[in-house]
């Protein structure tokens, strides 16, 4: 079976009332099935480049401990097993049968790996630790957030088949104040510390989580 | 009231509509999505790495990711109206057919995610995923029979993608006809019933074939003389033309055996080939009905008029359940089903003996009678001795069944289901059928 996604760029309006379903109403679908094939590739290989450059900006310089490496490789991997599932996003999981050849066994159980495991998460998690093995480089790091934000936003788009112009206008605002907030953790970060110790750096922490913990509230819903 | 369903958790709820537009009320019960997730872990993994490695950019980093969790407290429907219906619940094999769905709520601000979930022996001929209030999925159906369309999932995101609510709905089922077979020219008996029709018959009537000339009796009409003849002869001449008569058609499908690849297997020859010729004699006026030998015995419809008759035998042949069972008998049909001097048409393999011999027996009461032979393959075989010579002993058996049936004049014709049905016919359709008896 041919599994095709698209999305129309706008949604067509709810019917007001319950009216009945008029047969010549504007509706999404109904596309041919050869032209949602580039429409779906873009967004996977945006979400894979996007990926892949938070990994090698993460990875930049490198770092020779074998902590460094395992969490690389981690981070590869996964990067790679995202990719994989969303690719393979559209491919229905074949009903059960009975007797099935070695190859399509191996094929359902490589999906169900795909599909089960947090990929994305993965990568975020290990990319965040190896940020951290790295020494403090507040710029770099705020650049990394950007990153991620992005490689998440983009995943998800892919998974949802949201359109993107229309999601990313409807959050600009607060994209816009997350990168704000990455500007003044990179910049709480290159502030002098009032004294030496470990007191005065926790402070700092706490009050750079204390300015997102406020943006985050006083946003409007 | 449309009824309510409630839903459960992380299952999707199934509703079941009927075939026409229906309006169904889901209560939506929402749970975070994957985006959110994953901005969770992203917030988690920054605040914790600050706190523990005392860097206050990890905290910044946490920054994006917790300002668009906190954003997402946005008002979201709790209940919705979901509309689906089918532009046609009949549709012939490879015709196309569209799924109409719509979703409608009262408030907030969401987006719509169609998924379809094709059934059984259904190829989309759209993308299956489509995003928008409303959407329109095409499908096919190459080979006939009754058909799960089958079910349509809705994903609801909120305006900040952080939460989602799932229903699954299910399509009704759609019958899909067998394509019929072209056919445009007709079998007409020799002798015709005395029903008023579009078949010249031999004797002479009211119609508007011409068919000669004689000597004016009285009580002739005055508008039928022929004055050219009259001049020449000197006598009163008029012209004299032939009946229009109708005739009863009964067509015979063989739902014993169902032979061959699907799509094209001796039960798909015979059923298009069966609805092809209804719709040639009932578009000619002619009286048609089906007798089809089945599973457990015969079924059949009574011979009648109209367009309406098409799609009443077309659904008595979709009844059909393919098979063979040992104690079935195919025992004398009643007058209704077989109605004396009715031309039969016979699709069949001729594989089963009962229905050869239900053959015979018709041929021998003196029905006129046409099979049209509907098998195209052979039973496989391997390049061995045993095999090539079954292979040969069944071909000889064929030959003899056709023999037997051709020495008590029952013309037999071989259709392969591609080339139109008039090609074989066309020995029978260009004169009337004599029927002997």
């Amino acid at each position: 079976m041919t599994a095709v996604s698209g999305s129309s760029p706008e949604a067509t309006p709810p019917a007001a009332g319950g009216a009945p379903l008029a047969r010549g109403a504007p509706l999404a679908g109904g596309a041919p099935l050869a032209g949602g094939a580039v429409a779906a590739a873009a967004p996977r290989l945006a979400a894979l480049l996007l990926g892949g450059a938070c990994v090698a900006w993460t990875a930049t310089p490198p770092r020779h401990s074998g902590l460094a490496g395992i969490l690389l490789v981690v981070s590869i991997v996964a990067l790679t097993a995202g990719a994989l599932r969303l690719a393979l996003l559209e491919v229905p999981q074949p009903e059960d049968g009975y007797f099935l050849p070695a190859p399509v066994r191996a094929w359902l159980v490589f999906l169900a790996v795909l599909r089960l495991l947090p990929w994305e998460e993965i990568v975020v998690v290990a990319l965040v630790w190896l940020e951290v093995l790295h020494p403090s480089r507040p710029w770099h790091t705020a650049a990394l957030g950007a990153g991620l934000v992005a490689y998440l936003l983009a995943t998800h788009i892919v998974e949802s088949g949201a359109a993107p112009g229309r999601l990313l206008r409807r959050q600009a605002k607060v994209l816009l104040a997350g990168a704000c907030l990455l500007a003044l953790g990179a910049g709480f970060a290159m502030l002098p510390a009032a004294g030496a110790g470990a007191g005065s750096a926790l402070l700092r922490v706490l009050a750079a989580a204390a300015v997102v913990a406020a943006a985050a509230l006083v946003l409007p819903a | 009231m449309p009824p309510v369903i409630q839903n459960g958790g992380g299952r999707l709820p199934q509703v079941s509509l009927p075939a026409d537009d229906v309006a169904s009320v889901v209560d939506v019960r929402w749970r975070p999505s994957r985006h959110a997730q994953r901005l969770l872990t992203l917030a988690v993994a920054g605040l914790l790495a600050a706190l523990l490695t005392r860097r206050p950019e990890l905290a910044g980093l946490a920054g994006p990711a917790v300002l668009l969790l906190g954003a997402g407290r946005a008002a979201r429907p709790s209940r919705l109206e979901v509309r689906t219906g089918l532009t046609a619940t009949r549709l012939y094999e490879g015709e196309l057919g569209a799924a109409d769905v719509a979703v409608t709520a009262d408030d907030g601000d969401w987006d719509a995610r169609w998924t379809l979930q094709p059934g059984r022996g259904v190829e989309p001929a759209s993308v299956t995923a489509v995003s928008g209030a409303a959407a329109r999925f095409t499908f096919t159906m190459p080979r006939w029979g009754r058909r799960q369309v089958g079910s349509v999932s809705l994903v609801l995101h909120d305006r900040w993608q952080l939460a989602e609510g799932r229903v699954s709905v299910t399509l009704p089922s759609v019958d899909c006809y067998p394509h019929p077979a072209m056919q445009r020219t007709r079998v007409v008996l020799s002798r015709l019933p005395n029903r008023l029709g579009e078949h010249s018959a031999r004797a002479a009537g009211e119609g508007t074939e011409f068919t000669g000339v004689r000597e004016y009796v009285p009580g002739d009409r005055q508008r039928a003389i022929n004055w050219p003849a009259t001049t020449r002869r000197g006598r009163l001449q008029v012209n004299t033309f032939a009946a229009e008569r109708s005739q009863d058609v009964v067509l015979l499908v063989d739902a014993t055996s169902d032979v061959g690849p699907p799509g094209s297997s001796a039960l798909d020859l015979g059923l298009r080939g069966a609805a092809g010729a209804a719709q040639a004699h009932l578009n000619a006026r002619d009286r048609v009905g089906v007798i089809t030998y089945q599973w457990g015995g015969a079924r059949w419809l009574a011979p009648s008029l109209g367009r309406r008759q098409v799609y009443k035998i077309i659904d008595a042949m979709l009844a059909a359940d393919a098979g063979w069972a040992r104690g079935a008998v195919f025992s004398r049909l009643p007058r209704a089903a077989l109605p004396p001097g009715a031309l039969v048409v016979a699709f069949s393999p001729l594989l089963d003996q009962r229905f050869v011999e239900a053959l015979r027996d018709m041929r021998e009461r003196g029905f006129p009678l046409i099979v049209v032979d509907v098998l195209n393959v052979e039973p496989p075989s391997r390049y061995t001795f045993a095999d090539v010579m079954a292979r040969r002993i069944w071909r000889m058996e064929q030959q003899a069944i056709r023999f037997s049936l051709r020495e008590l004049g029952v013309p037999i014709v071989q259709w392969d289901g591609v080339a139109p049905l008039d090609l074989p016919l066309a020995p029978y359709t260009r004169r009337p059928l004599v029927v002997r008896r």
